[in-house]
């Protein structure tokens, strides 16, 4: 039958597994991410035509779009991983939604960063109260709610169990946030900003885009992996497996 | 084993409890009230005495200074309880936490919340908030308060194993109280410029019904994290 699938996953949520099956995958995601995003910088940036109206401006999306996209998924799956630290009380679920959360508000903010940038030359302002915008916003501040929830604790585990509840609230309450936001800014503004409206892409524009995104899946893969395995050395200290790993490094 | 005391005669010592040691400390209630009467008083001075301005910011100024002011007493919702152990007694009890949690969430809104409503009038007044208005803003406060009350009543939970906690709470609640602030506004703006009111005050009387289920059960959730030591 096949259920070496569970089977499997349950062994891989055993510390010392995860930390071989990530070590093992780190270098391939990081260097996957270098590759693609290399490739996607130069088509985005030299293969790609200039926009009919915005010039090389709109060239910012390959980076903020790509980014805005990981927020939002990162917030994800760290409120799935919330969800099953809590239900099932797996410690690596625990570790890696808590390891997500500075990810994503990096993320989170380099959208912000970019979409201000692009907003100067093409709205004329830094920042507008435009609903999508604000939104974001909001994002930001849930994921450094999580960050900050989870460091207030003096015992780590109990921080991420409160942290992923946090997150789970959040998860509930971002479509609330995103749809009143919507309707907030349609009832005090007539005309809404539309940054691509319903025009399809070029394919010349779309690929990079989508590589882009590909790279910062990878991006995300890799430096996930790294901070769960930094973490799981530092949460299992004591253990036999971690003062093996360490005997190995002092004898190289 | 024991004959335990119904769940309706639990309920009623625990609001009378918590009311009863709000009342010995009057001082603690009129706190929240002289707040919002000093931010509401500091908006003139900040933006000028003109009346159309602080006409039109009146509504929001009320209800951002109202959460403020809640935010501020949130902190003290369990915190004497957890100092002398009497939440850890409330966690053992065969009574369904999250109902005992519901009437304290109850009470601390009656002390807090209610003042503040009260009051409202008041500070509508030394806005300049027309006088058709203010029933508007008292059914949209009456509906937001509860609301902030029941989501604060879950992140204090969270907290509730820290020490640091009140800038933490901020960061917390605020950005998930943006809805609540949103339509309230918005009804107190749409009935301002003769407009119909009643879909964001309907909005918010969903949300409260949804929360008034769903926060006493995700409190007493959090409460079991935050005290899992």
């Amino acid at each position: 039958m096949s259920n070496w699938i569970p089977l499997w996953l349950h062994r891989l949520s055993s510390p010392p597994t995860f930390y071989r099956f990530a070590g093992t995958l780190q270098p391939w995601a990081m260097t996957l991410a270098l590759l693609l995003g290399a490739v996607a910088l130069y088509g985005g940036l030299v293969l790609a035509p200039a926009d009919y109206q915005q010039g090389d401006a709109y060239r910012i999306i390959f980076i903020h779009v790509p980014s805005a996209w990981m927020g939002m998924f990162i917030y994800a799956v760290m409120g799935v991983a919330g969800f099953i630290a809590l239900v099932w009380r797996i410690k690596l679920a625990e570790v890696v939604a808590m390891q997500s959360a500075p990810i994503g508000a990096a993320f989170t903010f380099i959208t912000l960063v970019t979409g201000s940038l692009w907003g100067k030359p093409m709205w004329g302002t830094w920042w507008t109260w435009d609903a999508r915008l604000t939104s974001e916003l909001v994002l930001l501040f849930l994921f450094l709610g999580v960050i900050g929830l989870y460091h207030a604790f003096e015992d780590r585990r109990q921080g991420a169990r409160a942290a992923a509840f946090l997150a789970i609230v959040g998860v509930i309450n971002v479509p609330i946030v995103h749809f009143s936001v919507n309707w907030w800014n349609t009832l005090h503004q007539g005309s809404t900003v539309n940054v691509f409206g319903k025009s399809t892409m070029s394919w010349d524009m779309l690929w990079p885009l989508l590589t882009m995104t590909l790279a910062t899946k990878c991006y995300y893969a890799a430096s996930l992996f790294r901070r769960v395995r930094t973490d799981l050395l530092d949460l299992e200290g004591g253990k036999d497996w971690v003062r093996q790993i360490a005997e190995s490094e002092a004898d190289r | 084993m024991a004959e335990h005391p119904g769940v309706a005669t639990a309920c009623a010592a625990m609001l009378r409890r918590d009311l009863t040691l709000a009342w010995r400390r009057r001082g603690d209630i009129a706190m929240p009230v002289l707040y919002a009467l000093i931010v509401t008083m500091l908006f003139p001075f900040a933006l000028g005495p003109e009346d159309t301005l602080l006409q039109r910011i009146a509504g929001g100024v009320i209800l951002v200074t109202v959460l403020l002011a809640m935010l501020l007493a949130l902190d003290a919702m369990f915190s004497s309880d957890i100092e002398d152990g009497s939440l850890e007694q409330l966690v053992l009890a065969p009574q369904p936490l999250a109902l005992l949690l519901g009437m304290k969430i109850l009470a601390h809104w009656i002390t807090t919340a209610l003042p503040l409503i009260v009051i409202a009038p008041l500070m509508a007044a030394m806005l300049h908030l027309p006088g058709a208005v203010i029933p508007v803003l008292l059914l949209a406060l009456l509906l937001a308060t509860p609301l902030l009350s029941l989501l604060g009543a879950v992140l204090v939970a969270l907290t509730a194993g820290t020490r640091r906690s009140g800038m933490l709470l901020a960061l917390m609640l605020l950005p998930l109280c943006v809805p609540a602030v949103i339509f309230a506004a918005g009804a107190v703006a749409a009935a301002q410029q003769g407009l119909p009111w009643l879909a964001p005050i309907a909005w918010l009387a969903a949300s409260l019904a949804l929360a008034v289920v769903l926060a006493p059960l995700a409190c007493a959730a959090a409460l079991r994290i935050a005290l899992d030591a």
